[in-house]
Order: C-alpha cells, then structure tokens, then sequence
C-alpha cells in the first residue's frame, strides 16, 4: 500500500470539514472493509493523501424505532443490524441482507454506511495496478467500457450507461423494498435521498464533501410480510449474482400490496413497479406469481455474457414472493 | 492386518503443531536479514509487446531505492525448458510479464519507484487459444519455437522421456471395436492451486559464485540444483522456511529467484522478493490448459479396444515443467484404461497468458478430466457402468505400462478392487447409479446425479531420495532429509518412521533444518513420493544407524550384534532384556551416522477413487457438491490425521471445484486475468463444505518396511470429471467444457417452471 495520512475526527462536522478541506484526495474510512482493497489495488487513479476515520465518532451507531420509522446511524455495523431481534422481527429483509454480506470478521467491521458508498465490484474498475496497470473507464473519469465487449458475466442487465456496473449494496436492496432512504451531512447541510434515487450508473449520488449518516425506513404497512433472497456461486463471502427483496400485504386472499426490489441487475435496487401494479388486486395463484415474475425483468437488455441472470432473477422473484405470500398466515 | 506399531498409523501430535498455533514457525515473510532490501516488480500492461524504449533514471534517484534493473543489465542466467527465459527480456509474453526489478529500503519505496520507470512498448498481436496459436500465421511467441510450439523431450526424466501414448495398431483397434465415438473436452479454465502463502524468496550472495536462496519451496534441494544449472553452474545454498502450502506450486520458484539474485549481486544487499496475492493470482502458477480431441473404440462389454486422438496442452508463456507433465499425463493415463491400441499424440503449445507451470495433478488431472468426459460418450453408448468401467480397468499387478522415462513397468503393486468395492458401499453407488444421463433423485426443480472418478501414480517412486540418520550419545537422534514443511506433515511422519526403525520416543527425534548445506541429495516431497521414496531413505539411513550402533555394542555384550536390539536408548541382548546398557555406554564421545538411500522405482501406482453427489437447481442453474465419498488403500497409515486431511484436499487447489466454480478468468481480448483475489476467484470455504467420507483400506504394499505408499498429491485429480459426470447425469446432457456454469445449466431445454 502506498503512504497516506490518517485523522481521527471527533464528529460528523469535522468530518465534513476535513472532507471539504481535501476535495478529491480525501477518504472517509469506517470500517474499511473495501476501502482498504481499493488502496492495495492501488485501482484508482488519484490516490487519497488523506483519510479521515469516523469510525469513533460517538453516537452514530443507533437504532432507533418510533413513529416515524426506523432510523440506522450510519456507523451500526452489519453484524449488529444482522443480530438485532428488533430489525430481524419487523425488517426482516434487511436483518438478512445484513447477514448475507461478507464474513462474520467483515461483517464485525463493515458499517451500513460502508456498505451503501462502497466501491463497484466491476473487475475492469477493479483490476490492481500491480499487473500492468489499472484499467480507465468511465466511472474513473474516462475510458470505454470494456465489459460491454469484454466479460460481462456480472454486469447489469438493466439501466446501464456509459458504466455497467451492478450494484454491489445488499442493504440496498432490502432498503428499496423497504422504501428506505439516506440522510446525508455536507458543507452545506444536510438532505434525504431516497433509495432510488441514490444509485446511478457513474456512481452514486454523494456530493464532494458529503457523508452518509443515517438510514431511514418509514413505518411499515400493517400485516406486510418479507423476504430476501440472494444468489452466488458460492454461499459465504460472495456478493450477489442476482438478489431480490420483497414485502406483500395479503388481505383476505388477495395482495393489496407488493414491492419487489432486484439487486445488482442494475446500477442500483430496482424496483419492479409493473410486476408490482399487476399483482395488486389479485390472489397471488402460481399462475399470477409466474406472470410477475416474468414481468419483473420485463424489458432486460442483457449484454453478451449475462443473459441467464435475466432467467435466475426471474426464479428469484418468483420463490421470493412464493415465500412472503405464503408467511401471511 | 498388519503388525502393531509403536507410532506408525497411530494420532500422534504435528512436530511443528504447537509452533504453528503460537505463531512461532518462521514462514518466509517472517525472515529478516540484515540489511535486507525489498523487490517489487515493473509489470508488463501488455499480452505482447517489445520494449522500445526504457529509462530508469528517474525510478533510480528515489529515496531509498538502491537498484532498478531492465533486461539491459540482468545477468545471462537462463530458466524455461528448453531454456528459454532470461531474467528479464525486451519481449514481453504476457500482462503482467517482468519489465523491470526495484529493490528499495522498504517495499513502499520499491512500490512507489515502479511508477517512475519510463517505458515505451511496441504492442503486438497476441493469442490465448492453443488452438489459435497453432494455426499458420498466428502471432509467434519465440522464434526458435516456430508454431508456438516447444519440444516435448524432457531431458531429466531420461533420455527417451515419454512424449506420447503409442502402442498397437489403433485402426485394427477401432475395427474390433462394437462401438466408436468421437468427441472433444476441453479442461482449460486454469484454476490457480492458490496455497495461502504466495510464493517469496530472499537472495544473499555471499561470494562471487555462492549464492544462499531462503524460500518458500518444499524442494529445497531440487532448487538448488536447478539454481546451479540455470545460473551458470554457481554454488547455491538453498533453504526452505515453512511453507505455507504449495501444491506444487513452488517447488522450484527460479524466477523469484533470478529476480532478487539479480537485484542483491547490484545492490550488494540481500534482497527479499515477496508476491501480492494479485501477483500470486495473475503472475505465478496456473493449471496447464489441456484439451483432448479423438476417437474411442469399445466392445459392448466396455472393453476399450483403441484410443487416438490429440492432446492439445496450453502452457501459457512459458515452460519449465509442462514436458514433465506431459510425460506423466501419458503415463497415467494408461493405469486408468487397459488397452492394447493407443495413438495419443500430446502438443504443446505456448501462448500470450500467465504461466502454467507445475501443479499437483502433474499432467494426468489435465489429461484425464479432458479425455474421460469423451471416453464416457462410449460408455453410455455401451450402457457400461463407469464404476464397474475402472473397477476393471484399473491397472493391476503384472499389467504393464510406459511410464515417464519411456520404459515399460510392470505393476507389483496391489489390486485396488476391494477399496473401490469398499468406497462405492459407503457412497451407495448401487442405489444411486440409475444409468447414464439419469439422475439419481428429484424434487421440483431440484436434480441430484452422481459421478465417479479414478487416478494413480506410479510417480511415488520417483528420483532418488537421500538421508542421513544420527544417533547421539543421549539416546536421541536427528534425521537429515532435505524435505521442508508444506503442509503434509511430512517431516512429522518421517520422525514416526525413524522412531519406530530405533524403538525411542517421538521426542527423541529431531530433523534437521531444510537446508542443502547440511542434508543430502532429496528431489523433495512431490508427487506423493514422500512416504515411500523419501520414506525408504530414511528407514534405511535409521537401519544403517542402529546397526552400526549395535556392532559397537556387539563387543560390550561381547555377542553378535544380531542377537542385540534396542529400545528408548538402551542396548540389550534379545533374549535378556533386563540387563541392559545405554546407547553412550559405547561411548560418551560416540554419534553414530546411518545413510540411506532410494533410487527410482515407477512399478508401485498409488490409487483413489472419488464418488461425488451433486444437486443441481434446475430453475437457477445452481449446482451443489452434497456429498464425496474417497475410496483409498496405502498399504499402511502412516499417520492418520494427516492422511484423512490430504484426501478432504480433492477439494480445493485447483481440484473437484474447478468443474463448477474455481477458474481464472481470461479476458481475451485484453489478455488479463480479471479475477485476481478471493472474492472473484470463487473458492470454496469451510462453510460450505460438503459431507466427505474417507473410505481407507490397509493392505500391505511391497515397498518398504511399513509397506505404504504415499497419498497426498493425487487426490484432486479424479474429482473434475467426477464432477462432470454426476452434472450430466442430473441434468441430462454430457458437458464437454470446465466449469460448468449456470448459464449452461440454464440453456438445458424445458428445465423449469418459467417462459420468458
């Protein structure tokens, strides 16, 4: 790893100052869990002079229920939210989420913070500098895409441009289904992005100089059941081929409500509105299961190599909705 | 059964257990000399590429940095079989491909110098495919290679190393034969062994021509003669740290080696050479690529009347041990099938990609996972149950075979029948074998099939093995066998032997170092050669010790020294064990040194058969390994946990995963490998370990005193094609490629429950 300075900073004010102070050769470090591999890679082109550790920030690490929700300080980490009985009785797909991430080493490390301003998993923006040299792309300022022609076996199947990196966020998923959102601290005050707003295809949608410092989750619809779903070529310590979030509300044997979030089939959690609107008023028969599932992916363009996550995550929305129709007992 | 040992096949603690729990075993990456520098290494962007221009000027003024060399000033040494690969070289053959050498104060330093290298490069057209790389006007790689390909003959192995499977007349064969197919397999998805510890070595000259290399081989001796003959026939002292696992991977690291001697005979300094796992992923050791392409011919009753066709072998960039591997493959082929016509022709070919140098499976795990997937399309033809198929086939005593050094051996091993009988009641083949293409169960989506695999290696009694044995005057000894630790347990097990040969404590037993200044000649534990050839040494070295102890004592007792035994440092007669002397009583001032010694013996194959179960999610494409069943028989345990944990290896290293998921990924058009860390690199962890059974018979082999034979290294070898079967057989259809993906999985017609 190259030499870099490393602050400790007292709260999110200094932080953000510090941030503001370093435009563009300044990290925040929490956990650092994929901060650190970014380093060792060396994948960047601008190497930070700076990180600021936030890790010891006091009080940012709450769990919090009221009338409005669930708050998450950004700082709980994914073991604690993995743990929590609070977040795995009533937000049981983002407990799982949680849990799905990484190890149980990681997962005593990784913040929720962390694991929504992570960097891509694209193996191009990922390649190490060590052999031969980091790849340019897009997303680090300028490049051709090379997984558009290149192996793209993990890319995203929708809403790529320019970068067709997947998503590698977990809780972003189960935030999507959730209709969670972002509260964020920057130089000039803070904001709420939601979810789905938060992700694009270049990146994300964090400002120069702003921080992530909580998550948000609205009250939940009364009688909603959950479930997550993820699939990877191998169980732990494996990020998402496909992954989907769903949240039902079944009343009298017919969904009043459905949510159904895919992960890292795009830039960021998409939501599949159109299955959702067609299982509405409906009783969810295997026949109006398969038929959302199948509109779930509706209007996928996947590339060269990814056309079967189109099919897993048809079958994953499919079980996934099976399984949260069938807790409504 | 066999006689009762005192140590031998009993649990006995790991020499270095407790060194390894308390982190007190040196690895490599622990050892730091004095005015030690750091290398890092300027890596090449390109697939193919000439340097046309280099400065190093700027690199060379940084703090800290006391040498930088390019291909301008690097030694003439010369590596590579033939050998063709200098230090470094203007031709760049692969990304990642050395294009120059740092050695700083620290490895920041030297890492931070490597961006200040100013290089100029011709790009030039490269290839990846064997296929491709054959072809006439294909991009060249070495001109004194024409075709991209290099000669097969592999000199150490003899003059008449073995470069093809020939023999009988193959078109009678196919003549005679009810059933013939044709078909191709390819196993070229170079799945990286990945032993925790990348490789690392550290260079000290300590004269003009004596060179001393600290490394983490398990052959250090076998390096340092390689050293010798690749560095202009210098002196080199080679001694090994604990090696944090190899797989063959890093018995002979002469690159890193090159590397930090040249930068510490400029530097004046030694100079530690130690890869990043990005390194260790993209610019060390891969798998050979292989693909088998040809005609089978059987008799309905599955006899295998006549097998021809190509061997396409893909070493990559280069070649040091591939015309081994081929030997080898060739060879053990021939213990898996009886028949009397073969016509196998091995190419070798090198291309624009990391290296595939040596690795456990040795040429056979790449031939057989290639050529059995095709040999099964006449099996099924033929309707012939493939565990019946090898339970025949496998080679038996007095059945003969060409093996590396291009001789024919005859077989006095043991009939290995009652071990695959044994392994197949364990895994339920009877109830589980519904036929080819058919799966064993199903529920909804969910298919289970299984699959059988067979491999041996009559490599376990390869080269010469040299030991000494000392017995000291406070009845304990020390062994001098030049074996490093990698992870077997091997120099354990050879402290079992010795005890056992002496009747004396385990405690008593100590090894010495693994260092070439000081032990004798040892090609080192490869190729499961550690129990018998270097196991022979040593028994032999402890035998010639103990008789040389008791002729002294001979005139103490004043009777022939056979009529005297030993036993925890006393000497006494056989038939009056009380009255007895201790071993210093010959002398207070007395060692006595035994030698042992162990020549070539290929006449002994060792044997395993692995069963493997899988389950495979039709609507997803996802395939698990529920369950392997490993079916041996080593004449004797020598020790049995380390026994149990070399079979639970068919698993990882580049083994039975690298049919679903353990591949390095080549983009092609780039030349790189894309999946250089844990997390891309798919591999399996503990958590997701399937059930394993160990199936371990003990029927005397006629090899030395305890009758065994070595184990480790063959295991992985039966479980990629095993693993091929069992998938076909879940979902339907044979697969002629590694891994099967669930993209493949996926394009099985009518497999679930969604029309798009």
């Amino acid at each position: 790893m190259k030499p870099f300075r490393h602050i400790n900073v007292p709260g999110v004010a200094e932080a953000v100052d510090y941030l503001n102070k370093f435009p563009g050769s300044s990290r925040l470090i929490a956990g650092g869990t994929d901060l650190l591999g970014v380093l060792k890679d060396d994948i960047l082109p601008a190497y930070p002079e700076l990180l600021i550790n936030i890790k010891a920030i006091p009080g940012l690490d709450y769990l919090r229920e009221d009338e409005n929700g669930l708050s998450i300080g950004a700082l709980v980490k994914l073991a604690f939210l993995a743990r929590s009985p609070l977040v795995r009785e009533k937000y049981k797909v983002l407990a799982d989420a949680a849990r799905s991430v990484g190890t149980p080493q990681l997962r005593n490390m990784a913040t929720v913070g962390g694991n929504l301003g992570q960097e891509t998993r694209c193996w191009y923006y990922r390649y190490p500098h060590g052999i031969g040299g980091r790849i340019q792309c897009q997303r680090k300022g300028s490049g051709p895409c090379l997984a558009v022609g290149g192996d793209n076996r993990y890319h995203v199947i929708m809403g790529g441009k320019g970068c067709f990196a997947a998503c590698p966020s977990d809780l972003a998923t189960a935030l999507a289904a959730l209709e969670g959102s972002i509260k964020t601290e920057g130089a000039g005050g803070g904001r709420i992005i939601s979810i789905g707003e938060f992700f694009h295809p270049l990146g994300n949608a964090l400002k120069a100089g702003e921080m992530i410092v909580e998550l948000q989750v609205p009250p939940l619809p009364a009688g909603s059941r959950q479930h997550w779903l993820k699939y990877t070529l191998r169980e732990p310590v494996d990020f998402a081929v496909v992954s989907v979030a769903v949240l039902t509300v079944l009343e009298a044997g017919i969904c009043r409500e459905a949510r159904i979030a895919l992960g890292a089939v795009a830039p960021g959690p998409l939501r599949a509105l159109q299955a959702e609107q067609f299982l509405k008023g409906k009783e969810p028969i295997p026949e109006v299961l398969q038929e959302a599932a199948v509109l779930a992916v509706q209007g996928a363009k996947p590339l060269s190599k990814n056309g079967y996550k189109v099919e897993i995550a048809r079958v994953l929305v499919l079980r996934a909705l099976e399984a949260s129709f069938a807790g409504h007992k | 059964m066999q006689r009762e040992y005192r140590f031998i096949g009993r649990e006995t603690a790991r020499k270095d257990g407790l060194g390894i729990v308390r982190g007190r075993e040196k690895f490599i990456d622990d050892l730091k000399l004095p005015g030690m520098l750091q290398a890092k290494i300027l890596r090449s962007p390109h697939p193919h590429a000439l340097i046309k221009y280099i400065d190093t000027s700027r690199a060379a003024k940084l703090d800290g940095v006391k040498a930088v060399l390019t291909y301008k000033d690097t030694p003439p040494w010369k590596g590579g079989l033939p050998p063709h690969l200098g230090v470094l070289s203007n031709v760049l053959r692969y990304t990642g491909d050395a294009v120059a050498l740092v050695a700083a104060e620290t490895e920041e330093a030297a890492e931070m110098a490597l961006d200040y290298i100013d290089v100029e490069y011709v790009p030039l057209e490269a290839v990846y495919d064997a296929e491709e790389a054959i072809k006439p006007g294909a991009p060249q790689l070495y001109p004194q290679f024409p075709g991209n390909s290099f000669p097969l003959a592999c000199p150490w192995m003899g003059e008449n190393s073995l470069q093809e499977v020939a023999m009988g007349d193959v078109e009678r064969g196919f003549a005679e034969a009810d059933i013939v197919v044709e078909g191709s397999c390819r196993y070229d998805n170079i799945p990286n062994p990945l032993p925790l510890e990348p490789p690392g070595v550290i260079a000290a000259w300590e004269g003009p021509r004596d060179l001393t290399v600290w490394s983490s081989t398990q052959t250090p001796y076998f390096l340092k003669m390689m050293l010798h003959y690749t560095m202009g026939r210098i002196n080199v002292r080679s001694i090994a740290a604990h090696c944090g696992g190899s797989f063959g991977t890093k018995a002979v690291p002469w690159q890193l080696v090159f590397y930090a001697a040249a930068l510490a005979r400029v530097s004046k300094r030694p100079v530690k050479l130690f890869y990043s796992k990005a390194e260790h992923f993209a610019a060390y050791t891969l798998r050979l690529g292989s693909a088998f392409s040809g005609k089978i011919g059987i008799k309905k009753d599955g006899r295998v009347m006549a097998v021809a066709g190509e061997w396409l072998i893909n070493s990559g960039y280069c070649s040091d041990a591939a015309q081994g591997m081929v030997a080898v493959g060739c060879g053990e082929v021939q213990l898996l099938i009886r028949c009397p016509n073969w016509a196998v022709k091995p190419k070798l070919v090198c291309t624009n990609r990391n290296a595939s140098k040596m690795v456990r499976g040795y040429g056979g795990q790449e031939l057989e996972a290639a050529f059995l997937p095709v040999l099964n399309l006449a099996l099924a033809k033929a309707g012939v149950d493939p565990f019946v198929f090898f339970k025949q086939n496998y080679v038996k005593p007095g059945d003969d075979y060409f093996w590396r050094d291009g001789n024919r051996w005859v077989c006095r091993g043991i009939d290995y029948s009652a071990a695959m009988e044994k392994g197949a009641e364990v895994f339920g083949w009877k109830e589980k074998w519904k036929g080819w293409l058919k799966p064993s169960s199903v529920d909804g989506p969910h298919r289970t099939g299984v699959g059988v695999g067979v491999h041996g290696n009559a490599d376990v009694g390869e080269d010469v093995s040299e030991a000494y044995v000392r017995l000291d005057p406070d009845a304990t000894c020390v062994i001098y066998s030049c074996v490093s630790e990698h992870g077997t347990g091997q120099r354990s097990s050879l402290c079992k032997m010795v005890a056992e040969v002496l009747n004396i404590p385990l405690e008593a037993v100590s090894l010495a170092p693994p260092d070439s200044l000081v032990n004798p000649y040892e090609f080192g534990p490869v190729g499961s050669r550690g129990t018998y050839a270097i196991g022979s040494a040593v028994i032999r070295a402890a035998e010639d010790a103990k008789r040389k102890l008791l002729s002294r004592g001979a005139a103490l007792f004043q009777c022939p020294a056979e009529e005297l035994e030993t036993k925890d440092g006393f000497i006494f007669r056989k038939d009056d064990p009380e009255n007895k002397l201790p071993w210093k009583a010959t002398g207070f001032d007395q060692t006595y040194m035994g030698y042992g010694r162990f020549e070539p013996d290929f006449s002994v194959p060792n044997f395993v058969m692995i069963f493997v179960e899988v389950e495979v999610d039709m609507e997803t494409g996802k395939i698990a390994v529920k369950r392997v069943v490993g079916a041996t028989d080593v004449g004797q345990i020598i020790d049995p946990q380390s026994l149990l944990h070399q079979m639970h290896g068919c698993l990882g290293s580049a083994g039975l995963d690298s049919a679903i998921f353990e591949e390095s990924v080549l983009d092609k058009k780039l030349g790189r490998i894309l999946n250089p860390n844990m997390v891309d690199y798919k591999w399996r962890t503990f958590l997701e370990l399937p059930v394993f059974e160990a199936v371990i018979l003990e029927t005397p082999i006629n090899t030395h005193l305890f009758n065994s034979v070595g184990f480790g290294e063959i295991v992985t070898s039966p479980a990629p094609s095993a693993v091929l079967m069992a998938v076909s057989n879940a979902v339907g259809r044979f697969f002629d490629t590694y891994p099967i993906t669930p993209e493949m999985i996926l394009q099985t017609p009518g497999k679930g429950r969604l029309k798009a």
